[in-house]
């Protein structure tokens, strides 16, 4: 188990090592002078040279990288020439706002995922599997923006709970309730397409496990039923769910734009695509940076829970 | 009435039948039986006669859909068949426990051993957590786990097979259970395994006074641990009698040819081994006859079209189901 953590730590710093290869290299990828591109077509020739000896552009490359690298070990990413505005607190003010729609999507898709498929795998093919399965079909077959505007039409209009938008956005501490109204779209249309994938996985998996032999043998022990869904069945059950977690949560994280663009919340993948707009290209960077470590770390967690829910798999 | 105080396990016109895509298989068919108490019974049969669908049957641990159990199981007095699910589960590990055929599956492989016989201690018994602790190493001891104390926390895939087998029966002896099912416990484990383990269970039997259903496809293995043995075939009994019966006076000619086909104690363990010629019927397509009649070298057109009941034969309790039995004076020479 230790020699396993250890090799999967010294692959994480050589995974991070490459995304911070790349996501400086993307400035340079663009063509044109980097000035220009960076403070955009108007820029002075004053803070083009301002930038000019920033970067460090006399120097070599691999010079510029390591200067860059430096600064961003310190949480430096650089000021965006756009706004004036530390790239790092940019990212620090939008992150927690991403953090907090994936947390309450994956708690809501979990809370109810877990239930139904040990429901539907206590009898598969019994009338509750067959209504949770076409209902988990038919959320499948509906594209999100679909989900959006069906949730806008129940949720914002039927209910009357405000959708509040960019400009009225609270945070959570200054105003739980008013946040989570706003948070209430975004998370329960990331929590659907979530709870399709969990609901699936997790109920395959209990079906299979519930052949096992083992389970007939707990049942011989004459525990109840509930006791070995959640004690036998569940844990060896768990390993595809984990995985599928680990690849969506970073998924969610990396295209949380999508639903933050159509509901106006202003986190990482909203404050992207601003910056794309306005050619942030600094500010591009950073997200990009965050958002690729965060989608690595995220894996290397779900690897690492893995491999205790089953002991089986570092030890062969 | 006909069970008297003394039989543990009275078993009456017992049919277990699975609906299939194939149409209805009958896995058991009306099996007959009784147990006293503190005896050992011997069920014999090839690979896919029902030995394991009628141990599960008895016990009640049949799947829950897609079969049909008639027929009567009394466990102490109490009816299996037919009894709710929860009727059953207050049986379960204390009236009666089972130990399976192969350690490697039967063990919850991410459950630390510990927690899997703590289970049966805590939950069951109502036992408290250090006291459970304390009894699952005794018992650990008890089926003769070295170092107990450590094997406690082991994961099932950290002991070798005979270990893990011990293990299961540690946890089947946990609630003190009045019958015993041990469906092959050996047929997974080596040789000598083997022997330590039914040499176990023999002893076991002995001082927690248990009565044992013994199944196996090795009449080897029954040969001096039963008093009386089952021999089956498709789903039937075929021929029972006394352990000294089935082997001198069996008149049916599978219980011979499954005598051929067994390791006999006497020979080495090397001896190649007679199997019996053709397979075993396939219980979807039954005919009308004799299951046995497509193998039987004795078999007569009769056998093709009407299948012999069980009849007595000319010892007490010994009964077999042949149209052309085999002679009763000559004792079998080997
Ligand atoms: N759940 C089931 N569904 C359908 N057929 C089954 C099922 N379980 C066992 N059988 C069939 O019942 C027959 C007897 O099987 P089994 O009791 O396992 O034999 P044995 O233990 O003597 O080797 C086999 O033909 C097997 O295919
Ligand atoms: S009834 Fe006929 S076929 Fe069946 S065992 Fe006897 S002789 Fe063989
Ligand atoms: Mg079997």
């Amino acid at each position: 188990m230790i020699r396993y953590v250890i090799r999967r730590i010294l692959m994480l710093i050589g995974i991070v090592f490459i995304i911070s290869v790349g996501s400086f290299y993307l400035i340079h990828l663009l063509p044109g002078n980097i000035t220009t591109i960076i403070e955009g077509p108007g820029a002075s020739p004053a803070n083009q040279a301002k930038l000019y000896k920033l970067l460090g552009l006399d120097r070599p490359i691999y010079e510029q990288y390591f200067v860059w690298l430096g600064n961003v070990l310190h949480g430096n990413l650089g000021t965006s020439f756009i706004s004036q505005e530390s790239v790092a607190s940019t990212i620090r003010a939008a992150l927690p706002i991403d953090l907090e729609m994936i947390f309450i999507s994956q708690i809501l898709a979990f809370a109810t995922a877990i239930p139904m498929a040990m429901r539907s795998a206590r009898k598969p093919d019994g009338i509750v599997d067959r209504i949770f399965g076409a209902g988990s079909f038919t959320l499948l077959s509906v594209p999100p923006f679909i989900v959006i505007i069906l949730l806008v039409l129940f949720i914002s209009i039927k209910l009357g709970i405000p959708h509040t938008g960019v400009s009225t956005y609270v945070s959570f501490s200054s105003d739980w309730i008013a946040n989570l109204e706003s948070m209430a779209l975004p998370s329960i249309t990331l929590a659907i397409g979530s709870f399709v994938v969990y609901f699936r996985v997790l109920r395959s998996d209990l079906i299979a496990t519930l052949q096992e032999e083992f389970i007939t043998m707990a049942r011989s022990k004459g525990i109840s039923q509930r006791r070995i869904m959640w004690r036998h069945a569940f844990r060896p059950s768990s390993v595809a769910l984990l995985g599928a977690a680990g690849v969506n949560i970073g998924g969610l994280l990396a295209g949380g734009f999508v639903v933050q663009f159509l509901l106006a919340i202003p986190g990482l993948g909203y404050t992207l695509i601003a910056a794309i707009n306005q050619n942030d290209y600094l500010l591009v960077q950073g997200i990009v940076f965050v958002v690729s470590v965060g989608v690595v770390l995220i894996n290397f967690i779900f690897d690492f829970i893995i491999n205790i829910v089953d002991p089986r798999i570092s030890r062969e | 009435m006909s069970n008297a105080p003394h039989e543990l396990l009275v078993v009456d016109d017992l049919s277990t039948t699975f609906t299939t895509m194939g149409g209805p298989l009958p896995a058991v068919a009306n099996v007959s039986f009784t147990l006293a108490r503190n005896e050992t019974i011997g069920i014999v049969g090839e690979s896919g006669s029902g030995k394991t669908v009628l141990s599960r049957t008895i016990m009640g641990l049949q799947p829950r859909s897609n079969v049909t159990v008639t027929g009567s199981v009394l466990l102490n007095g109490n009816q299996m068949v037919g009894a709710s699910e929860a009727a059953k589960r207050a049986l379960w590990g204390k009236e009666v426990a089972m130990v399976f055929q192969d350690p490697m599956t039967s063990l919850n492989p991410v459950m630390r051993v510990g927690k899997q016989i703590d289970e049966s201690l805590r939950v069951r018994l109502g036992m408290n957590k250090h006291d459970a602790k304390a009894r699952a190493i005794e018992l650990f001891e008890l089926v003769g786990i070295p170092s107990p104390a450590q094997r406690y926390m082991a994961y099932p895939g950290q002991l070798s097979g005979g270990m893990r087998q011990r293990v299961v029966i540690a946890i089947a002896l946990a609630g003190s259970p009045n019958l015993l099912m041990a469906d092959e416990p050996t047929t997974g484990l080596d040789v000598t395994i083997q022997a330590q383990i039914l040499n176990l269970l023999d002893d076991l039997k002995e001082r927690l006074e248990m009565s044992v259903v013994l199944v196996t496809h090795d009449l080897g293995v029954v040969a001096t641990r039963t008093s009386r043995i089952v021999v089956m075939y498709a789903g039937r009994i075929v021929e029972s009698g006394s352990t000294r019966d089935v082997f001198n006076h069996h008149r049916m000619p599978y219980t011979r040819a499954l005598l051929d086909s067994s390791p006999k104690v006497s020979n080495a363990s090397h001896t190649r081994l007679v199997t019996i010629p053709g397979r075993p019927p396939n219980l979807l397509k039954l005919t009308a006859g004799c299951s046995f009649a497509p193998r039987c070298t004795f078999a007569t057109d009769k056998c093709h079209t009407e299948r012999p009941e069980l009849q007595a034969a000319d010892e007490p309790e010994h009964a077999f189901a042949c149209w052309n039995p085999l002679p009763t004076n000559t004792e079998r020479g080997s």
